[in-house]
């Protein structure tokens, strides 16, 4: 057999095709250099089955082999899935740490210290009403002075209080929002769990869904923030997809597996809200400190008001001032100069009171504090596994512009090479045998 | 091979932007504001170490506070006693002038007037008030310790008031007024009404046997009383030397605590300042390098 006249032809046109497929990614890729959570692809060329011609091999008379050209195998997706796995283990660090950061740093922003107007500040302006009262116990003004006081120091607590109610509750809220009916985490297993489906059936049918699985891959990530997430990975294509601590994974194939119940091991932003207001969390126990304070001030200050309690309640949220100002005792009933139980209350400054709200501060700060330090380190490390998954998958557009060139030189090349086979056909077809014509 | 994309660029020129801004908006915070605490998370221990120390301050205040009205108080109780003890003296004068035999009925009876006067004004000079309380009267502070006229009875008690001049210290500030005047004649308690009742009376009879008393007991007994003033006039004077003291004291303690609370939670301007510029230098930087790297592409040179 002897090469078939066209052959050369048909070989010019496959490399047109090719490289006209290759430019075409290309633009592609250059199109998307820009898009979250896409991923870079390349055409796989490969050579096509080549022409076995004995008539060229006479010696051995097996025949040479002729090669016919090019064509795109695939189009793939680069993209290192350890690197996603890793990602994500990080993104959920990050998400705990940063809700974490974001909760308790409200709390820490109600508390107004280190400041003239915080607590500290009226507990100080408290004990020097009561010293004022004590150098002039008969005075009107310094009784109502101790009142003022008191009551100024009722309503911060009580303010306090209800600001760490409200930080809970947001948090309770918000753990509602992501998990209810149409919530984040539903919605996004839902999409995961349809281009599951679309995707085993593209790759039936033998195409490269890459768009699905950048799609998918996005989902995944974004769930990532919301807790722990783990992939498996399907022969046909489909992900069963682990979240947070749930019992059941929360995507299977094409079905969805939620609400599921998550406690505060679940990791991301969904096990930070859970651990944040846990019976036995940060905000619960902010509470307790601060109804300590409120207890512990009302007890002591009671202590010296035999008479008539100076406060009521014994919690942060029902701290009131109860006796009036002339129901102030400053010392034995009927010596309107003796001065020793508003001394004594007075000297209370710097007790037990005072060091509990300032060991409170500090608790608070010093949470915030490593908070911030777990967000600060996961932050730097979601950004180092990000910025090496974009060094494998991301675009870039001098690759991608010296590809182009690449691939548009080898298109010229290949029409080159069509034209050459084109005159030499014509010399065969015009200009041979004319002689006797 | 390391891939750079324009996207690793932009987000770590972002990245690198946000952090020097971020960097210098915290130095800018810490120069307006004098304080490197902003937030208790800035420094957990050092918050709270600030806020006791603030409470200690606010506490010496009130120690300040309470040693000068203290001092107050004390001048006023101690011009009542100068103005008795002139009383006293007066009266011993008075006395002397009686026992020197010269004198007729109706001498004697000018000077036990005059005597009753002087009673009547070292009683309206015990009902002196610091701040609209009564110093000399325990602590019932309300009630002038003497009222005018005849009746001698202290109307005080002998409670005591005082004042806390240092963390821990308190010191008592009043005296009783019925230390040096006692309750009158009716109670022969030789304290200086009973006294000058007594002399009074003396002057009135002007028997040989009454003016006897006067020079011998009578005598004897406002001297006695003239030392108790003194001994209550050094008192007097040894609390406000006690409170001033005190106050030296106080000073010299919120000097040193102010310093330690300055230490805790103010700013180091000189070195803020610096970090303040070298922060300013670096987020130039990071603009301007951003600036030309995000520009940079194959593009510019491909024609």
């Amino acid at each position: 057999m002897s090469i078939p006249t066209l052959q050369g032809l048909q070989t010019a046109l496959s490399g047109l095709l090719a490289n006209q497929e290759a430019l075409d990614v290309t633009s592609n890729n250059i199109a998307n250099a820009q898009t979250p959570g896409y991923t870079r692809q390349t055409a796989v060329m490969e050579t096509n089955r080549p022409l076995t011609i004995s008539s060229l091999s006479p010696t051995t008379g097996e025949g040479a082999r002729l090669g016919t050209g090019v064509g795109v195998a695939e189009i793939s997706r680069i993209r290192d899935s350890y690197l996603d796995s890793q990602y994500r283990a990080e993104s959920s660090t990050l998400g705990e740490a940063s809700t974490s950061a974001e909760v308790l740093g409200q709390v820490q922003t109600s508390l107004d210290e280190p400041s003239s107007s915080g607590l500290s500040s009226q507990l100080s302006a408290f004990w020097t009403a009561w010293n004022d009262l004590a150098n002039s116990p008969s005075s009107g003004a310094a009784r109502e002075g101790v009142v003022t006081a008191g009551k100024d120091l009722a309503n911060t607590l009580k303010q306090l209080s209800a600001q760490v109610e409200a930080a809970s509750g947001e948090a309770t809220t918000r753990y509602a929002t992501f998990t209810g009916a149409k919530g984040e985490v539903q919605s996004d297993a839902e999409q995961i769990a349809s281009l599951n489906g679309q995707i085993k059936l593209a790759l039936d049918a033998g195409q490269q869904p890459n768009e699905l699985l950048d799609r998918r891959d996005q989902l995944v990530d974004n769930l990532s923030k919301l807790a722990n997430v783990s992939v498996t990975e399907h022969e046909d294509g489909t992900i069963a997809l682990g979240f947070g601590n749930a019992a059941e994974p929360l995507v299977e194939g094409s079905t969805v597996h939620w609400p599921q119940a998550l406690t505060s091991a679940a990791g991301g932003q969904l096990g930070a809200l859970l651990n944040l207001t846990s019976a036995t969390g940060a905000l619960a126990g902010y509470k307790v400190s601060l109804n300590e304070v409120a207890a512990g001030l009302a007890a002591s200050v009671n202590a010296l008001q035999p008479e008539t309690p100076f406060f009521s309640g014994t919690t942060a949220a029902s701290m009131a001032v109860n006796a009036t100002a002339a129901q102030i005792q400053t010392g034995p009933a009927g010596e309107p100069g003796a001065n020793n139980l508003a001394q004594s209350i007075a000297n209370l400054r710097g007790g037990a009171t005072d060091q509990s709200w300032s060991a409170f501060v500090t608790k608070v700060g010093s949470d915030v504090q490593s908070a911030k330090q777990t967000e600060a380190g996961a932050q730097a490390m979601v950004t180092a596994v990000e910025e090496r998954r974009q060094q494998v998958s991301g675009v870039s557009t001098d690759e991608e512009m010296t590809q182009m060139m690449t691939f548009q030189r080898g298109y010229e090349a290949s029409a080159r090479a069509l034209t050459a086979m084109d005159q030499m056909l014509e010399t065969l077809i015009e200009h041979t045998g004319v002689v006797g014509l | 091979m390391i891939r750079i994309t324009p996207q690793m660029v932009t987000s770590s020129t972002v990245r690198n932007v946000n952090n020097a801004f971020a960097a210098l908006e915290r130095r800018s915070n810490e120069l307006s504001s004098g304080k490197s605490i902003l937030e208790p998370s800035d420094n957990p221990y050092g918050t709270g170490k600030a806020i006791d120390l603030q409470s200690t301050i606010d506490g010496l205040s009130d120690h300040k506070t309470s040693i000068d009205e203290a001092i107050g108080w004390e001048h006023t109780a101690s011009s009542a006693l100068s103005s008795i003890g002139q009383v006293v003296q007066k009266a011993r004068e008075l006395t002397l002038q009686a026992t020197s035999g010269v004198n007729g009925k109706s001498d004697l009876e000018n000077l036990a007037i005059e005597v009753e006067q002087l009673t009547e004004s070292a009683k309206q000079d015990t009902n002196v008030q610091y701040a609209g309380q009564y110093v000399l009267s325990g602590t019932l502070t309300g009630t002038a310790p003497y009222a005018a006229g005849a009746e001698d009875a202290y109307h005080g008690n002998e409670g005591t008031i005082s004042r806390t001049i240092a963390p821990g210290m308190t010191i008592q500030i009043n005296q009783s007024a019925a230390t040096l005047l006692g309750n009158g004649q009716a109670a022969e308690d030789g304290k200086l009404l009973d006294t000058l009742r007594t002399i009074a009376k003396n002057m009135r009879e002007g028997t040989p046997a009454a003016l006897e008393a006067l020079d011998g007991g009578d005598l004897k007994n406002l001297d006695a009383n003239f030392e108790t003033l003194l001994q209550m006039q050094a008192q007097a004077g040894g609390t406000v030397d006690q409170l001033q003291m005190a106050e030296s004291r106080i000073e010299e303690l919120t000097t040193s605590t102010t310093e330690a609370l300055g230490n805790t939670q103010d700013a180091n301007y000189a070195q803020v300042a610096t970090e303040y510029t070298s922060d300013q230098v670096a987020y130039e930087a990071a603009l301007k390098a951003g600036g030309s790297i995000v520009q940079m592409s194959l593009l510019e040179f491909l024609k």
